[in-house]
């Protein structure tokens, strides 16, 4: 598992990314994302996750959508346009990053 | 596997109890818990199990709340979803409490606009001849000086002054030269109908290299170098030849001069020291070529060089007096300097910068009447006051009201609101209310400015088109929010949620030391303001009605009498025949400052000229002069034409019989010297008591009549209560004899109290502003009592049901405010004091003002508080106290 140390910058990236490719998603469901496609090497603590989402939508990154369930609502994510092409740009950034860092560490290219 | 929905409840009620109460989180924590505890229970782990492990893997009761405070701390720091949020808040609540709003934005916003009129006015004084593109290297020179006994402090000099600094000094780039000339009849070459022209003067072509004149028509460099030139301003031209142009055209002046326009200027801006719209070439002037050092009437003006040190300039101006004065002194007196100088005669010169002239210059001779920078303080204090009691009233019913917003903050607050929140929540509230008040204070200034304009004698506009008006609105609108907002915010948000739930902190009313220092402040402020409106208007009244050595009522004045040419004795026959006159005077020399003036020194003939020298006023009268103005004469006699010899007497004052040391003035000779510097020997015929013939503001001066011929006015007498009768009679008379000439007349009551315009001005201004203050406080403290009644509506329920009296009840209520009354007295009373005696300092004759000012300030500021508040006291001591004590 990776340190929360090494994840903290990215993790508004891997929400915007996962965000992008499924379309609209609920919070639960993004950590398990996370989880099952990491091989369980990156955790999302709710803590994290929350406020994350919390800020994006302040941002304007995101909107909402609250369904019912019953006794229980479930909020959907989206990506709002703004939103969609800031993830482009974040992942690019975040390749780039990668690239930097394979050649500060002097690591065998990935 | 899903859960029951008595899991779900379960989830719900026990996620609640942890503390999760934040609207936009909640929900979705559910859920997530929810599926948690799917996934778990899934796997065979039995409810209660699995979500205690869900629970534990949050981060138990502490790791949920945490998720809950970093979700608000990022939406607080979100500005736009918590403005909303705020500003509705802020709405909801002015709303709710409608009557403390209403008293809190009509208060505030008479104060803004009381303040937005005074500092529009202060900023019009403060940039007078800002308009002059090198008004900082702009001087006037004048000239102080100490001859006969008596000191003059002139805004003229010598003729030759200008001519003189431009040849001498290197500094000076360019001087140029004023030369005031009264009224002038004017007319269009081929018109018939005179027009009086009152701003006129002469002035050196130099004029536009020194000021900045734009002109619309004509070249100024050359336009008054040719003799028999002028030039006009575009409303004067207008006036003359409507849409023509001037420029070329000819005027008559005074039936008898014939001039060309050589150029029309722009109308000069109202807030210059000079506003001129005829301005002649001084070529005209003869005695602008003047080589005489010892008579001063020119106005001059030194343009320095950029860089040039003004008080280095000054300090070299003495050696003018050793280099030209002192020679002429010697021609004339036969007397050095230094002589002159042990017998108590000096002359100074000074540098006057052009922007300090409207506001610190108050000398004999200005070219315009001054402001004064005292009344400029004085106005801005009061504008500030106002504001201040304005935001007093602000904080001290927010404050008050904490008792009932004290739940409101428990409740926020144990919600989850931080201190910092609640505090921007009521600084909003209190921005928002002063947007109110300044979008009210637009429309009462707009409404209000010609009012303002007609009291302040200015031609103000609200400058809505200005960038600058709106960026000090804004910041003022911001700075006076969080002025009033602070304190009640502060003081709010530090409640305890507590101790407040609890019911602790519900003694709001009681509890305000603060509040009471805040309420003696406005009452202190606003019995200052009271005292010095009494003390204005005592000395106004007093001035007016003081015995003033002559009898100015009933006594009508005729402009411009020599336009009546060689009609002037057959007019005043005709005229004084009226039944309805009783004598008629003509003579330019009036005892009000808007009239002539001439000094001329006198010696006791057959003594030597300076050591009993006196300069005395040379007024030339006819022989109904004394007896027109009802001045008494205590020694001898009145000019008689029984009296041939007459024509050589002369007729002085107390003052004068004084300097010169007459036991028995009668029948002394003194001696004066004409233009021509002949020596002209007058006997003393007659005596008259002191009149005032300056503003009260100085000492009444040395003063000689001798009979002579001057028309600049005629007096008539009247005995009959009908005026406009008179009036026409005189006026039918006038036309017949001098057609075509304007006749203008007015009362020489009213010129004499328009000396006094700029007291005036200030008296109603002062006194307006005064009652407003007291009026905005007086709306707070009525708010205040309408709080306190309200907040003991128990209490007084209780009384009346055990036996108190409507009487013991309002005296119950009133009880604290009286106190914080005569606290307020207390403080104001040597306040006061102190600021009108300094005023009155600056007159010389002035009025005593006694105790009872004092005593009837304070008992008025009682008396209007106790109304205000006995109104409220007395419905809360009548109301019945079932309707109080149902409820319980």
């Amino acid at each position: 598992m990776h340190s929360t140390e090494l994840l903290k910058g990215t993790l508004q990236t891997i929400i915007l990314k996962l965000l992008q490719d499924n379309g609209k998603m609920y919070g639960y469901e993004i950590t398990q994302k996370v989880k099952s496609t990491s091989e369980e090497s990156i955790m999302l603590t709710e803590g994290a996750l929350y406020p994350a989402l919390h800020k994006m939508e302040a941002e304007g990154l995101l909107t909402t959508e609250k369904v019912k369930l019953g006794k229980r609502v479930r909020k959907y994510y989206t990506l709002t346009e703004t939103g969609n092409t800031l993830v482009t740009q974040k992942v690019k950034e975040f390749a780039a990053f990668i690239k930097t860092m394979n050649t500060v560490l002097q690591l065998s290219p990935a | 596997m899903t859960l029951t929905e008595e899991h779900i409840d379960y989830i719900i009620k026990d996620v609640r109890y942890r503390g999760i109460v934040y609207n936009e989180l909640d929900d979705e924590l559910i859920d997530h818990i929810c599926s948690l505890v799917e996934t778990k229970m899934s796997k065979g782990v039995r409810f209660i199990n699995a979500y205690d492990q869900v629970i534990m893997s949050f981060g138990a009761t502490k790791g949920i709340q945490k998720i809950q405070t970093q979700t608000i701390s990022i939406n607080n720091n979100n500005p736009r979803l918590m403005i909303k949020n705020y500003l509705k808040m802020a709405v909801r609540n002015l709303q709710k409490h409608k009557f403390y709003s209403f008293i809190n934005i009509i208060g505030l916003s008479i104060g803004i606009t009381c303040c937005m009129l005074i500092t529009l006015f202060i900023i019009d004084e403060l940039n007078y001849d800002q308009h002059h593109e090198k008004a900082d290297r702009i001087h006037r020179v004048t000239m102080e000086s100490v001859y006969g006994g008596n000191h003059f402090n002139m805004a003229v000099t010598p003729a030759p002054m200008a001519s003189a600094l431009i040849s001498d000094y290197p500094e000076v780039e360019m001087a140029t030269r004023f030369r005031s000339s009264g009224t002038w009849l004017i007319k269009k070459a081929d018109g018939d109908q005179n027009i009086i022209e009152q701003l006129v003067v002469f002035a050196d072509s130099t004029l536009f290299d020194v000021f900045t004149i734009p002109f619309i028509e004509g070249n100024p460099t050359t336009a008054l170098t040719k003799k028999n030139s002028l030039v006009v301003s575009q409303s004067a031209a207008a006036k003359y030849f409507g849409d023509e142009s001037a420029l070329n055209k000819t005027l008559i002046l005074d039936n008898e001069q014939t001039y060309t326009i050589t150029g029309v200027y722009k109308d000069m801006p109202q807030n210059g020291h000079f506003n001129y719209d005829v301005i002649i070439t001084m070529l005209n002037r003869e005695s602008s070529n003047d080589v005489q050092w010892t008579s001063n009437n020119f106005h001059t003006y030194v343009l320095l060089h950029p860089g040039s040190d003004p008080e280095a300039f000054k300090a070299k101006l003495p050696e003018m007096i050793d280099k030209y004065v002192g020679p002429q002194v010697m021609q004339f007196l036969g007397k050095t300097l230094d002589e002159l100088i042990n017998s108590g005669t000096w002359i100074k010169y000074h540098l006057q910068s052009l922007t300090d002239i409207h506001l610190y210059s108050q000398l004999d001779v200005e070219l315009s009447p001054n402001g004064d920078i005292k009344y400029i303080y004085i106005f801005s204090i009061i504008a500030l006051f106002l504001l201040v009691i304005a935001c007093i009233n602000f904080m001290n019913l927010s404050t008050a009201r904490s008792a009932n917003r004290a739940k409101e903050v428990g409740v926020r607050k144990v919600l989850g609101s931080f201190r910092s929140h609640l505090i921007k929540q009521f600084l909003t509230e209190s921005i928002l209310l002063t947007i109110f008040s300044f979008i009210i204070a637009f429309v009462l200034a707009y409404l209000a400015m010609p009012l303002f304009n007609n009291l302040s004698g200015k031609a103000l506009m609200i400058p809505f088109d200005s960038l600058y008006f709106w960026i000090i609105c804004l910041s003022a609108t911001i700075i006076i929010g969080l002025l009033s907002g602070t304190y009640p915010a502060f003081f709010l948000s530090s409640f305890k949620p507590v101790s407040v739930l609890k019911g602790k902190i519900a003694v709001g009313t009681k509890s305000g030391i603060i509040r009471s220092l805040l309420v003696v402040f406005q009452f202190s402020i606003s019995i200052i303001l009271v005292v010095g409106t009494f003390t204005i208007f005592k000395q106004l009244n007093y001035i007016q009605s003081k015995k003033l050595g002559f009898d100015k009522e009933q006594i009508l004045l005729i402009e411009n009498f020599w336009a009546l040419g060689d009609q002037v004795d057959a007019f005043k026959n005709q005229v004084s025949s009226l039944a309805s006159i009783s004598s008629v005077s003509a003579s330019g020399y009036l005892p009000i400052t808007s009239s002539w003036r001439s000094d001329n020194g006198f010696w006791i003939e057959g003594e030597s000229r300076n050591e009993t020298s006196v300069s005395m006023q040379y007024w030339r009268v006819d022989h109904d002069y004394i007896s027109t103005l009802g001045m008494e004469v205590i020694n001898g006699r009145d000019f008689s034409r029984d009296f041939p010899s007459d024509s050589s007497g002369v007729i002085i004052n107390k003052r004068a019989a004084k300097l010169f040391g007459f036991e028995n003035p009668l029948g002394e000779r003194i001696v004066t010297g004409n233009r021509d510097g002949e020596d002209i020997v007058h006997t003393i015929i007659g005596v008259v008591d002191n009149f005032h013939f300056q503003s009260m503001k100085e000492n009444i001066d040395a003063l000689c009549m001798i009979l002579g011929d001057s028309r600049g006015f005629a007096m008539l007498k009247t005995n009959s209560n009908d005026i406009g009768n008179t009036v026409s009679q005189i006026e039918q008379q006038w036309k017949s004899m001098a057609p075509g000439q304007p006749f203008v007349y007015s009362f020489l009551d009213e010129e004499f109290n328009d000396m006094y315009q700029s007291e005036q001005q200030v008296s109603i201004i002062f006194t307006t502003f005064a009652m407003l203050a007291v009026f905005i406080a007086c709306m707070g403290l009525f708010a205040l009592a309408a709080f306190t009644a309200e907040q003991r509506t128990k209490e007084i329920g209780v009384r009346k049901v055990l036996g108190a009296s409507v009487k013991s009840i309002v005296y119950l209520l009133s009880k604290e405010f009286i106190k914080l009354i005569s606290i307020s007295f207390v403080i104001a009373a040597p306040l006061a004091w102190w600021g009108i005696s300094t005023w009155l300092e600056s007159y010389t004759y002035k009025t005593t003002i006694g105790i009872e000012i004092y005593l009837i300030a304070g008992l008025l500021a009682f008396l209007v508080a106790w109304l205000t508040m006995s109104y409220q006291s007395i419905k809360a001591a009548l109301s019945n106290p079932v309707e109080s004590l149902r409820s319980e």
